[in-house]
Parts: structure tokens; sequence; C-alpha cells
């Protein structure tokens, strides 16, 4: 039994007219326990949705749950009541957010902030206890004199080390699932490097799975064990991050490797682009979202939505000439 | 921290120096000072006649002008009488009311209860009225409370406080006699229990109470309010609730806090609420305040007044504006001040 399973998500946005928009539009993953899956899109494409309905985090009443269920081991959270969703907030599943100098509160000192986690989940223990816990996640997440961090602000630290901050907060409880909602995108390339090592080792430790939403795809093939292509709400692609990656079969990934550039490109040489835009939410084609951009639009993809289907055991792609594609 | 404030402090003085040479330059080239008006009222009073007349119209002899000018001091140059008057205020002086030969002193502390009284509920009732007010509304925003009592606020905002007081005395103090129609008391006060005294207080000051309240509720209620809303689509509010707290724990621990921040460092600069009083409305209630003794003393040129009531109200000032410093030092954590160091 997989840790967590979504089946069919479906997430809706209100807009100014007062009508009511699929943006995710019936998804579904499986992540195992102790393993990364790396959910990639562009902005926009609805990976933070995706990831903050789980926890029924999404801003309401702009954004919300339309359809589909969350499984945590079995549990149906995605209907459970508030009472047992707080149980699992920040217990068993934690989240890391985007940007570091917002997603904490200014007013606070770090350990308050931490120390937070830990009195709502494990209210018997002394605070004692909580004090020593908290210098023990800040060593762990390499904040060097963590005594001295201990009663700092948010504005006195780095953006790098106020994401570690954030790290530390989420693993406060040792938590089964870590959602990472692009944590290092706020952050510059050397900070990010470190970020992603020190997540990779902390899961390693605590053996915990991750859901890693990212647009970076060197990143995302650094880090994921599975992955997760979304195009316009929908996963394009799914399957073993190195399978993906060494032959992707939907035309939207395979645009996306193409558009990298590698360490051999040329310099000067143009760089490959995707043509075209994402269709707006508005008006969203009833056929494969992609087909307006891809190369080998067919009739039957303006009128039909594309199913996943299974190319491997594991791995699914949702294009309706998969098979010509390939060959 | 501390030398920002010592420097603060210190600033008070050339600050106070400022405002008061500035008023007491004002009395001293405005027609009609204290010496015409007691000339006037000489000769109206028709008493003229013993008095030989002098050259210029007046009825005092030059030598009596002289010694009416050395009296209150001007027959000395500008500065050097002012000079005379601030060594006066360090010594706790405030010199001689022109009007009633009492010192001022005496008589602005006769009205202080008054003007605390009234200063006090005013600040009281703003923040408890405004503070939960604006929460309500931030927290259920396009409610019907939400604009219900924004029209309410705005309304009592935009009306001058006269209009809301001569309403209010003729609806309920004219037409149906439910208050008194004004003063702090009633005339038999003395008479009656501890009880019945509290009780006409109270009817005495529920009127000019609202008088005075309508219009401050708008500007707290909604500073109240756009801070609460701005915290709670905060970041930090998703982050509380995906640590595992519930919505209400998550608006009192983090949101309710930091949306105070604003409301308590404007805290500072009400102080001098506290002796305000606006003299309109101590004049539509005949209540014997600070604001209504300021108004007449001008308009009577009583300047040892003007100038006693002046001290007192910009000093409070002053300190008002450091004591906001402090507070918005001692609520956010990101405010240092002096030190350089932090945001």
């Amino acid at each position: 039994m997989s840790l967590l399973s979504i089946q069919n998500l479906s997430v809706s946005i209100l807009g100014d007219d007062g009508i009511a928009r699929e943006l995710v539009s019936s998804i579904s993953f499986d992540i195992a326990a102790g393993e990364t899956l790396g959910l990639v899109g562009e902005s926009g494409c609805g990976k933070s949705l995706t990831a903050m309905s789980i926890l029924d985090l999404l801003p309401k009443p702009q954004a919300s749950r339309s359809n589909g269920k969350v499984l945590f081991k079995g549990e149906d959270i995605g209907s459970t009541n508030q009472t047992r969703l707080r149980q699992i907030r920040g217990k068993n599943i934690a989240v890391i957010f985007q940007d570091p100098m917002t997603a904490l509160n200014p007013v606070q000192s770090v350990a308050q902030q931490i120390g937070e986690v830990l009195r709502i989940h494990f209210p018997e223990q002394s605070r004692q206890q909580h004090g020593q816990r908290i210098l023990e996640l800040l060593r762990e997440v390499g904040i060097p004199a963590p005594e001295a961090r201990l009663s700092a602000y948010p504005h006195q630290l780095s953006g790098g080390m106020r994401q570690r901050v954030m790290i530390a907060m989420a693993l406060a409880c040792e938590p089964d699932l870590l959602i990472a909602d692009e944590p290092t995108t706020a952050l510059d390339v050397t900070i990010q490097s470190q970020i992603v090592r020190l997540l990779k080792g902390l899961q390693a430790k605590n053996g915990m799975a991750m859901l890693f939403i990212t647009h970076d795809l060197a990143l995302v093939s650094q880090v994921s064990d599975h992955i997760a292509v979304m195009y316009a709400g929908k996963i394009a692609e799914y399957g073993k991050a190195r399978d993906v990656f060494a032959t992707p079969h939907h035309p939207y990934t395979q645009s996306l490797l193409a558009a990298l550039p590698g360490i051999h490109h040329q310099a000067k040489s143009p760089l490959l682009a995707l043509e075209g835009q994402v269709p707006a939410i508005e008006n969203m084609p009833s056929g494969c979202r992609f087909a307006n951009r891809c190369r080998y639009v067919a009739e039957l993809c303006h009128n039909k939505t594309p199913l996943a289907e299974h190319i491997s055991e594991t791995n699914t792609v949702a294009c309706h000439r998969w098979k010509e594609i390939r060959s | 921290m501390t030398g920002y404030f010592v420097r603060r402090f210190l600033l008070i003085i050339p600050t106070f120096i400022g405002i008061t040479l500035l008023v007491f330059a004002i009395t001293r080239v405005v027609p009609g000072g204290p010496i015409e008006r007691m000339m006037t009222q000489i000769q109206l009073g028709g008493e003229t006649g013993s008095l030989h007349r002098s050259q210029g119209g007046g009825t005092l002899s030059d030598e009596q002008m002289e010694e009416l000018k050395r009296y209150y001091g001007f027959d000395k140059p500008m500065l050097s009488s002012y000079a005379i008057w601030l060594k006066k205020v360090l010594q706790f002086d405030l010199g001689h009311s022109t009007r009633y030969q009492d010192p001022v002193w005496e008589i602005i502390k006769e009205r202080f209860p008054i003007s605390i009284f009234y200063g006090l509920s005013t600040l009281v009732l703003t923040y408890a009225v405004c503070i939960p007010l604006g929460l309500a509304k931030g927290m259920y925003h396009g409610s019907t409370l939400d604009s219900w009592s924004s029209a309410v606020v705005f309304l009592g905002y935009a009306l001058p406080s006269y209009v809301i007081g001569i309403a209010l005395i003729s609806l309920f103090a004219g037409y149906w006699d439910m208050f008194p129609l004004g003063g702090f008391v009633s005339d038999n006060y003395e008479e009656f229990s501890a009880w019945g005294k509290a009780k006409d207080i109270f009817s005495h000051a529920v009127l000019p109470l609202i008088a005075y309240l309508a219009g401050s509720f708008a500007v707290t209620t909604l500073m109240m309010k756009n801070s609460l809303m701005d915290n709670l689509s905060a970041d930090y509010m998703r982050t509380a609730a995906a640590k595992g707290l519930s919505r209400s724990e998550s608006v009192r621990k983090h949101a309710l806090r930091n949306s105070l921040i604003p409301v308590a460092t404007s805290f500072g600069s009400n102080i001098s609420l506290l002796l305000g009083g606006s003299f309109l409305i101590e004049t539509i209630f005949n209540i014997d305040g600070i604001g209504l003794l300021g108004y007449e003393a001008i308009i009577e040129r009583d300047y040892p007044i003007v100038m006693g009531i002046l001290v007192i109200s910009s000093l409070l000032y002053l300190l008002g504006n450091i004591l906001s410093d402090i507070c918005v030092a001692l609520v956010d954590p990101r405010i240092r001040f002096g030190g350089g160091r932090g945001a």
C-alpha cells in the first residue's frame, strides 16, 4: 500500500465572474513510504494547488478541491473532519513553503515558532524537552551556533537560514511525508544545492517520503525517484525519474527536455523553446490541453481528452499518439 | 536604544522652547491685549469721569499705563520677558490670570477632573469599541455586520461633532427629556448618596460622550480591520495552519498580535486626547473643561492661561510621541531605534 494516494483529484478556482473553473483536473498519483515524487511543471500549471489540496491548505474561498480522494495510509483525509486533519498536519505530513521570507511569522522568535509545532503535537512533553528538541533540530538542519539563534527573529536571518528554520519546523515531529513546495525557488543557486542536499540527507536519515514540487528539471532529476510532469492542470507523464529523462514519451516532456541547455550547448546558438502559450483557464480545450502546441497533433487530440496509458508497469503517459511518436 | 530615547527626551527641550516662543511672540503682536481690554472695560464702566483723560483718547495716565505694562511684563523687550516667563515656568509658576487674578495653575487644576474624565472615557471607549469591532469586521469581511457598522462609523465620522451634539440635546434632552441638558453634575449634586452621584455623573456624561466618540471610531476601527485582513492573508497564516493550529488559534496567536501593532503604536499620540476636549462640545453641553477654558482665554486675551494650557498640552503631546515610539519598539521586534542593526 502506498503512503499517499491521490485519486482523480480536481481543484477549482473561483473566477472574478463567480464561475468556478477546474484548474487541476482529475489527477492521480501515489507516493510510497520513503520515496520522493517530483512534481514538475511550469508556473501556473497547478503544482502547488495539487500539493496544498492534500492538507486542505488551499486559499479559500478562491480555490477548493472539487473532486477526488486523498488517501494517507489508507485513510481518506480528503473527507475527514477538521480535528483529525489538524492532527495530521505538521505531525504526519509537514509542509515547506516556497518563500521563507514570508512563511515565517515576522514577530516571533525561531524558538517560539519551532516550539509551537511541538506544543501542538506533543503537549505532554515539558518545556525543557521541547527546548532540547529545538536545539537538536537546529543542529540537524545545519544552523551554526544554534543556541544563539533561538531568540533570533526571521529578519535577523538570511534567506537560506530561514528556509533551514522552516525545514526544522517541518521535521520537528518526524513526519512520514514532507511536502516541499518549491523550497529553493526563492534562494540563490549555491544555497539551493545546500538545501537540496540537506533535504536528501534528512530524508535518508528519517526515512520519510517527499513530494518535491519544482519547475527546475535539473533539480528534480537529482532529487526524485519518480516524476510526474504536469501541464495545464493534468499529469502528462508519470514514471521513474530515470525513464522519464532517458526516454520521454509525452511530446510536452520531450519539448521540455529539449529546451534544457546542456553543458555542451554551443554558446550563442539559439535556445530551443516551445511555441505558443498555455491555454487560459477560461477556454480550456475539450480535448488534449497540449494540442495547440503539439507537433504531433491530430484530429483526435482536439476532440478527446487523452487518458493515462501504461507504457510500462510503473510509467504512464497521457497522449493519444505516444506509440506512433516513439517509432 | 536607550541612547536613542535619551536623545528623544533631550529633544523635548528645544521643541518645547520653539512652540512656546512662537505662541508667546504671537500674543505680543496681536492687537487687543489685556491692557487694551482693561481700558475698554473702564471706559464702558462709566467711572471714567473721576479719572483725568490722558492723550490718545485713553482713560489712564501715562504713569498708570506704564505701571500696568510693568505689571503684565509688557515693558520689556519680547525675548527678555519670554526668558522671565520661562524661568517662572521652570519653577512651576504659570503666572496669574489677567481675567480672574487667580493663579493659572489653580484655574487649570480645577478643570482637570472634568477634562480627564471625558478624555479618559473617550480614550478607553474608543479602544474598547474599535478593537473588537475592527476584528469582527476583518474576520467577517463583506458580511452584513461589516457593511452596516461601516455605514454607522462613517456617518459619525462625516458629521461634525457639534451637529451631533445639538441633535442629541434636542432629541434626548429636549424632546424626550431622558438626559439633562448639560453641565457636569446636577446643582444639588452634594446631596446625593455615592451611588446617586455616580448615576448623576453618568447621566450627564452620556450625550457629550456620544458626541465626542461619534467621529473617533472610524479611523481606529478601519485601521484595525485592514491590519487584521493583511495579516489573515499573510503566508505565515498558512504556515500556522500547516503546523496543525486551528483557524481560531492561528488567528489568535499569529494574526491578532501582529495586527495590533499599528493600533498599539497610535496609542501614545492619543495620550494628548486626555486633556483635549473640544470647546464646541463643551460649549453645547455647558461643561467647564479645558477646551472651553482655552477658547475663552483666547477670546478674552487672557494670555497667561493660554500659555499655561499650551505648556501642559505641548508637553503631553511631546511625551506621547515618545511613548508611541516606545510602544512600537516593545511590540515589534523588527524595530530597533538608533542601533543601526536589524531591519
